[in-house]
């Protein structure tokens, strides 16, 4: 049989009953619309949660720190013959200026620039205002290397100028603001000399101040992370004041740094850097781990919500199921008469599972037009909702609520002829080895 | 002297019915020649319809062996058989058996579907047949807008349109008044005629006055006309006198 001539066949033998293929086509039209909808609810999810963590940080970059053994390190038989485990000797692995330059030898890698903290209580001054904030010495002269860009000045670092995050003027208030009085705005502070104010205790328990004087040579532009908090000094400045406050000299290559960032050359290699990093025995994180989980989240939503279509579906295949057993039974002088005149159980088969298939092919191009357009009209309310809830509470609006990627509607359209054929299969069995005398004097 | 086109050697079919098992045939030896008009004459029950579908290999044998140009049916399996029925037989039905979403002619061509043949070639075979039959201007209606008679005419052009050796008609005049059944078996004696093999099922006797041979079968078994004869009149008596 020709495949032109099936295909009339098929179209003539759905056309002769077209209210009853077009109740069972509505039920195949809610699975897939169902389906579409709502996965592409869960891909729309996902892209504005992935929107949202754009600014989470710069996901070529890898946190190192050094290893104090303890976890990991626990050998023995465990609960073994009486003695139990023991703890190895504790195997501490310094970030020092040697595993510095062995983190450079591993290959994409772009730069490694150690970082630290101030470690004293501090804060800014600036005319009657105060502020607080984590300061950071950077191992690199430019923070661009860190993918930190400015709106105003520089990113470059020097001796007595820092560079601040978007957010640090926010941070500064008047402590001497009567009550009712209206607060001034935040401060203007690109350009202007701020005193970084540092204290220690003695034994007896006096403060001990120390005053430095310091330019801000640029601001950074707003990036959703941590650096928006904080002040960015050079390594050596931070490393003096850190000497001051605990007042002992710091010796990196005998205490290693607290933190290492390293930056990978392509984020592709991310997880390949961090890895080899993790096998040197280093503590190693990447924000790339925690997109991926929330990337992981949003698959099993996916996956979830397709489910949950899916039972549509699984309802919609048993009502082709029934039609085609229907037909099939209605119709069985007629199987009897096409393998009177020369059918094979083949072509019998293939003709009902080609109507079978039609009443999916049917279900599912108006499930997925059905889907796609409830989706477009979804995504404007909630587009505007959501951007609604944003300009009240804060944050970024969301650009996408609900999306349909084009894999999704030529997916679900095969699947609905996928299920078609599935749910016919039994039916068009039997129709192809109904017995031809029998099926000719069925009455 | 004429070849034998078909061939039935110890033939039966026995099925169970109601805990019982109905000898619908039981042991026809029968030879049929080549280019008769044969017609099977029995009661009903007597398994001439039974015998129909055996010889056209839509059903299977209990035992017994069917030859049919030479070929054995009962040693095919069902592909083989649909392939044979494709090029060697042409059925009619008492029943007609029309496609009734199809017009006259979209039956006619029907068959010549699963044997894959071009639509051009397929329509104008298909006319050709209605005329032949005398239904051309027929060829658009659906069967519901035909006369029975007009049906069975369609339903003959249909079992012609793979031309077949051989034509198995079942009780083809059973559903048609007496003058549309006259014109059915006038087309059938027809095609005896023009050099093909028919064998058409019947109870009604007027339809022997077409056939080149006759076979009568009571019980499952062919029997003589004479004997065939004595028995209808015991059935008439019995009915008549009880």
């Amino acid at each position: 049989m020709k495949f032109r001539d099936l295909l009339r066949l098929v179209i003539n033998n759905l056309n002769r009953r077209k209210a009853r293929v077009a109740l069972t086509a509505i039920g195949v039209v809610i699975g897939t619309a169902a389906v579409v909808i709502l996965v592409s609810l869960a891909i729309g999810l996902q892209m504005n949660a992935t929107e949202q963590l754009y600014g989470i940080g710069d996901l070529s970059q890898i946190y190192v720190m050094p290893s104090y053994g303890g976890e990991g390190s626990f050998v023995g038989p465990i609960g073994g013959g009486g003695g139990g485990g023991e703890i190895a000797s504790p195997d501490i692995l310094l970030l020092t200026n040697s595993a510095v330059d062995d983190l450079r030898g591993i290959s994409g890698v772009k730069s490694v620039i150690p970082r630290e903290y101030l470690m004293s209580s501090m804060f800014m001054q600036f005319r009657k205002t105060m502020g607080y904030s984590g300061v950071y010495g950077v191992g690199t002269s430019d923070l661009a290397d860190l993918g930190l860009e400015t709106q105003q000045g520089t990113t470059q670092l020097s001796r007595a100028t820092v560079v601040i995050g978007y957010m640090v003027a926010q941070n500064f208030s008047d402590p001497n603001l009567r009550p009712g009085q209206e607060p001034p705005p935040p401060p203007e502070l690109y350009d202007q000399q701020v005193q970084l104010i540092i204290s220690k205790w003695d034994s007896e328990g006096n403060e001990i101040r120390r005053n430095f004087s310091v330019r801000v040579a640029g601001v950074l532009s707003e990036s959703g992370s941590e650096a928006d908090w904080s002040v960015y000094m050079p390594l050596e400045q931070v490393k003096a004041m850190n000497e001051w406050a605990m007042g002992t000299r710091i010796n990196y290559n005998k205490t290693g740094y607290n933190e290492v960032i390293v930056k990978v050359e392509n984020a592709d290699r991310t997880l390949e850097v961090r890895d080899q990093i993790l096998a040197m025995g280093f503590q190693a994180n990447t924000m790339l781990d925690f997109v991926q989980g929330i990337n992981n989240f949003y698959k099993i939503l996916q996956v979830v919500l397709g489910g949950v279509g899916a039972i549509a579906l699984l309802v919609a295949a048993i009502g082709i199921a029934n039609t085609m057993a229907m037909s099939i039974l209605e119709r069985t002088r007629e199987i009897g008469l096409m393998k009177a005149v020369g059918a094979t159980n083949r072509d019998v088969l293939t003709i009902f599972l080609g109507e079978a298939a039609g009443i999916g092919f049917i279900g599912g191009v108006g499930g997925v037009l059905t889907g796609w357009l409830a989706g477009q009209a979804l995504n404007v309310v909630a587009v505007a909702y959501l951007a609604q809830q944003a300009a009240e509470q804060g944050g970024m609006p969301p650009s996408v609520a609900v999306y349909t990627p084009l894999w999704l509607p030529v997916f679900v359209l095969l699947f609905s002829i996928f299920i078609g054929m599935v749910s016919g299969l039994y039916p068009a069995l039997r129709a192809a080895t109904m017995i031809p005398v029998l099926a000719l004097k069925y009455e | 002297m004429t070849s034998s086109l078909i061939q039935i050697a110890g033939l039966k079919k026995h099925y169970q019915m109601g805990g019982t098992t109905v000898r619908a045939l039981d042991g026809v030896d029968l030879e049929i020649p080549a280019h008769t008009l044969t017609v099977v004459m029995g009661p009903s029950g007597s398994g001439k319809s039974s015998l129909l579908y055996l010889l056209g290999g839509l059903d299977r044998p209990t035992a017994g062996e069917i030859t049919v140009s030479g070929e054995r049916l009962d040693q095919m399996d069902e592909n083989a058989l649909a392939l044979f029925r494709r090029k060697t037989m042409g059925f009619i039905f008492q029943s007609f058996n029309l496609v009734p979403s199809m017009s006259a002619l979209e039956n006619v061509a029907f068959p010549m579907q699963f044997a894959g043949i071009a639509t051009a070639r397929r329509n104008e075979k298909s006319k050709q047949l209605l005329e032949q039959v005398g239904l051309a201007d027929r060829s658009h209606h659906t069967p519901s807008e035909l006369s029975g008679g007009q049906q069975q005419r369609v339903a003959v052009a249909r079992a012609l349109v793979n031309d077949p050796s051989l034509i198995l008609a079942d009780e083809p005049t059973g559903n048609l008044d007496s003058q549309s059944g006259i014109a059915v078996m006038q087309l059938l004696s027809d095609l005896h005629r023009s050099g093909r093999t028919v064998l058409v099922v019947t109870h009604d006797p007027r339809m022997t006055r077409f056939a080149t041979h006759k076979i009568f079968l009571l019980d499952g078994r062919v029997v003589s006309e004479a004997e065939y004869q004595s028995a209808a009149l015991d059935a008439m008596q019995v009915s008549h006198g009880g």
